[in-house]
């Protein structure tokens, strides 16, 4: 370095600085190994290795041997992982979960307790996220369990942990979780569909719920909103249904089961499977009977059913079934929202069908039906499946309260026909209506009459004007 | 031992070090010659002068190749595997988050650091002749430098990324008549899809950095040739008369051009090369001046190497790059930013889309292109150029001022919210 010297005073600091440019870089290359160093270190002991330590710990316990003993000690730490292709996802859960399918580890202290009760859902076909939420991808306690920004999907809390069954078993009886049948039931028959989309159908007043399970509701959010909606979400546009207490359960139960994601056909609900039996129940349920025929018996509005499968390929009945319109455009046929199982129970039953089968549904249905009945009563479906009940209420009492419309409420159908003909009605219906104000200064009401024309055929809206002016005959008679 | 030195004398094929010979033969005799001649003068190596931003920015670069390639092996360019992947690396791969941030953190640092070095550059004057063209091949490597962390935004496949880019494309939309067709083709469609994911993936690994790499080298090349680092001429000591030389040319015919010579050599490549230099000249008296590259500039710049690898490996052991959640075409965040380099552009689209998105940005681009072309001044000193540096300075506070509004006074609806308002995000 003696060069240095000789090149005088140089503009950093002159030959000082050049003898310690080389201790400055070995000193910065220290310290660059010493970061490398923490790197690796943080790397290798991520917090499940201490999980796995532990469980070995306990497992080895257990064993009576000491050479087995020492064998289940060395075992070497590995991440665990269940991967799901028809679920779309990948659960690590087991990794510090790993007594989850051993019934020796009964009575272990979570979280390596067997967990028992599963049934036929066993861990290795399902994995854990699709009951419990949480992030399966995650190996570390937080991040697993889900509680952290930017997951949508955390572990669900214990008394709701069943709402999720309903994520795979989408129609019908759900064994068990009679909290998620009944709130279905309510969903259907208060109306929610009138403001709410599920899956494509319904209104657009309030937001769409198809995915409403995995948007990062807590239970709790959950049942106080249909307790009193605007309590939670001020200026809410829902009315308040004063719901008991376990009525909020149950709807949030139905709400906290809801999710778009694709569960592939192994997951789809057992009681799913094809069979005619349960395509026979569906014919009850959907009360097809109402238009069609089988075997000469059962209204004349739709097409005798018997034997269709033979004037018909499987693939058309599906079709048909998925969208009448497609097939016959101008089908007065609705559309009714079936999984594809459902479809194909349909048609299994339809193959067998008799005049017998249509006999004995008729005779579970309690009364008969004249060809007027049978308009009424589609009418009085299509006024529960398009939600009119939401607002107009299950008895067209109306009374749900809408500030500043005129009168504050939502009108009562009962007394239609005094008011209006059947051509204005129909008109309303196809057009939609802002109410009028009761103060014209005021703001504007949150609720309103939507248009229907694109979602109700001319065929839907004239039944329910039927079913309306129904209605009123009866009240009239029976004043 | 014989044996040993004769394997070492194969591999370097230079006299010892501690010999002047030796290292002068280190830089000839190797590759390092297109980088540096055997000696350079002290004002080179000068930190308060070039802040060794330059170096900076290209170690920068160098970790984003390593880190790049690593991550590479790990990434599956389409939805929403590519998220599954950022999560992987997140929670399984060996080392992955800190690669990973690594990664990130040396993206960020490189656009700062080729800003910074742009602005060191005008406020020295070094892109005056014979520099200019340099300047312009730097503007351009800045664009490349957008664009490869632009396209990088994209990969994670989360919200972040998803908006980002939405909001970043849709400012290019803006543009007259090939605006629309621009984004179609960089998108591969009319939204942020599949397509757009595997075309900006291309573009973040083979096309940009290609274009980058072959840049740079004649970045680095022309700085060699045009005399090394640029240093203080003016804080020299006033220089006697140039002789003038002529170059390439018969005494008969037009010359090619006429540079000031040295009195009688070049100090360019072995320093002892006779002969007639070729562009900036060096002065006897300043030839004192002169050290050799090795030890003096290649341990500076070894140290500015260490400095930028150990900074970006503390910064990546503590904060982690950011993932949000899967990338959702149905749930525009409020407000949904471009990436912050480009929040001075939305700024400006907020107030006029064609204005902003468009002429702003399209006057900035030329203007810093034609700067060495348009300032005539030949002085570099700062005292006789105030009205560049003024100018100079405006433009980058805009900037600045612009991207700190868009960063942290901007919330729902683009709305002016200081960063110390809390915001109930998802209100209904």
């Amino acid at each position: 370095m003696g060069i240095c010297s000789t090149v005088g005073p140089c503009c950093c600091g002159g030959g000082v600085m050049g003898r310690r440019l080389p201790q400055i870089f070995f000193a910065l290359s220290t310290l660059a190994l010493v970061l490398i160093v923490v790197a690796v270190w943080q790397a290798s002991t991520p917090s499940w290795k201490d999980y796995q330590r532990r469980f070995f710990q306990l497992e080895s316990q257990a064993e009576p041997n000491a050479v087995t003993k020492a064998a289940v000690l060395a075992t070497p730490p590995q991440i665990h992982q269940i991967l799901l292709p028809g679920l779309q996802r990948v659960d690590r859960c087991t990794t510090c979960h790993l007594g989850v399918d051993d019934p020796t580890m009964k009575n272990a202290p979570e979280p390596f307790r067997y967990h028992a009760g599963l049934g036929s859902h066993i861990p290795s076909k399902f994995g854990c996220t699709i009951c419990h939420g949480g992030q399966g991808l995650a190996t570390d306690v937080k991040g697993a369990h889900g509680s952290v920004p930017f997951w949508q999907d955390p572990l669900l809390a214990k008394g709701y942990i069943r709402a999720s069954c309903g994520r795979c078993h989408k129609e019908g009886d759900v064994p068990g979780v009679p909290e998620l049948t009944a709130g279905r039931r309510l969903f259907e028959t208060e109306g929610c569909h009138g403001c709410h989309k599920l899956n494509g159908v319904g209104g657009s007043i309030g937001p769409d719920l198809t995915e409403e399970g995995a948007s990062h509701r807590s239970p709790e959010w959950l049942e106080g909103h249909f307790l009193a909606p605007n309590v939670v979400s001020a200026g809410s546009a829902m009315p308040n249904f004063h719901f008991t207490k376990q009525q909020a359960r149950e709807l949030s139960y139905y709400m906290l089961s809801l999710t778009n994601a694709d569960m592939g056909f192994f997951y789809s609900s057992l009681r799913l499977i094809p069979s005619p039996e349960y395509g026979r129940q569906l014919f009850e349920e959907k009360d097809c009977i109402v238009c069609h025929a089988i075997g000469g018996v059962g209204a004349k509005t739709g097409p005798d059913l018997l034997a269709v499968t033979k004037r018909h390929s499987p693939e058309w009945l599906d079709e048909q079934l998925v969208n009448p319109q497609l097939v016959y455009p101008g089908s007065s046929m609705p559309e009714y929202d079936l999984e594809a199982n459902a479809r194909k129970a349909l048609v299994a039953f339809m193959s067998s069908a008799t005049a017998e089968d249509a006999q004995s549904i008729l005779a579970h249905r309690g009364n008969a039906l004249t060809p007027a009945d049978v308009a009424i009563e589609a009418g009085k479906r299509d006024f529960a499946r398009f939600g009119c009940a939401g607002c107009h209420g299950t008895e067209l009492q109306g009374g749900v309260p809408n500030p500043n419309a005129q009168g504050g409420q939502i009108p009562s159908l009962l007394h239609v026909s005094d008011d209006y003909t059947k051509g204005e009605i129909i008109e309303v219906i196809r057009n939609g209506r802002v109410p009028p104000l009761e103060n014209p200064a005021g703001p504007t009401p949150p609720l309103y009459m939507p248009s229907w024309k694109k979602l109700m055929s001319d065929e839907d809206i004239h039944q329910i004007v039927d079913f309306l002016w129904s209605k009123q005959q009866k009240a009239k008679d029976s004043w | 031992m014989n044996l040993i030195r004769e394997i070492w004398q194969s591999i370097v094929r230079r006299d010892p070090l501690s010999t002047d010979k030796g290292k002068s033969e280190l830089v000839f005799l190797n590759v390092w010659l297109h980088i540096h001649p055997a000696k350079v003068k002290k004002e080179n190596l000068r930190f308060k002068y070039t802040f060794y931003l330059g170096f900076i920015t290209f170690f920068l670069f160098v970790i984003l190749l390593t880190t790049g390639i690593a991550l590479m092996c790990y990434y599956r360019p389409f939805p929403p595997q590519a998220y599954q992947d950022m999560k992987d690396l997140e929670f399984v791969v060996y080392m992955g988050p800190f690669l990973r941030a690594m990664h990130r953190w040396a993206a960020h640092g490189m656009v700062v650091c080729v800003f910074l070095h742009m602005c060191r550059v005008f406020y020295t004057a070094s892109y005056k002749k014979p520099r200019q063209f340099n300047w312009v091949v730097g503007v351009l490597l800045l664009l490349l430098t957008l664009g490869l962390s632009f396209t990088g935004y994209l990969l994670p496949w989360d919200q972040l990324a998803y908006w980002a880019i939405t909001v970043g494309t849709n400012i290019g939309s803006y543009a007259p008549i090939i605006g629309g067709q621009v984004r179609e083709i960089l998108l591969g469609g009319h939204t942020v899809g599949e397509a757009a994911l595997l075309r900006f993936y291309v573009l973040h690994v083979a096309i940009l950095p290609s274009a980058l790499i072959l840049l740079t080298i004649v970045h680095f090349w022309r700085i060699r040739k045009d005399g090394g680092l640029s240093r203080p001429t003016w804080k020299l000591k006033p220089n006697q008369p140039e002789a003038l030389v002529t170059i390439g040319a018969p005494a008969q015919v037009e010359p090619l051009r006429t540079v000031a010579a040295s009195k009688d050599k070049t100090y360019g490549l072995m320093e002892v090369v006779t002969g007639k230099p070729i562009f900036e000249t060096i002065e006897a008296d300043e030839e004192e001046d002169a050290v050799f590259s090795y030890p003096y500039a290649f341990f500076r710049e070894a140290i500015a190497l260490m400095v930028t690898v150990t900074g970006i490996m503390a910064i990546s052991l503590f904060f982690h790059a950011p993932l949000e959640q899967l990338a959702n075409p149905a749930k525009t965040p409020n407000p949904a930013k471009a990436p912050w380099y480009f929040l001075g552009l939305q700024e400006l689209v907020s107030h006029s889309a064609l204005l902003g998105g468009v002429v702003a940005p399209a006057l900035m681009v030329l203007a810093l292109l034609a700067i060495p072309y348009f300032d005539r001044n030949p002085s570099r000193r700062p005292t006789d150029r105030k009205w560049a540096i003024w100018l100079f300075t405006i433009f980058v506070v805009v900037n600045l001022v612009l991207i700190v509004i868009g960063t942290f006074f901007r919330g729902p609806g683009w709305a002016f919210v200081p960063p110390w308002v809390h915001v109930v995000a998802g209100a209904e």
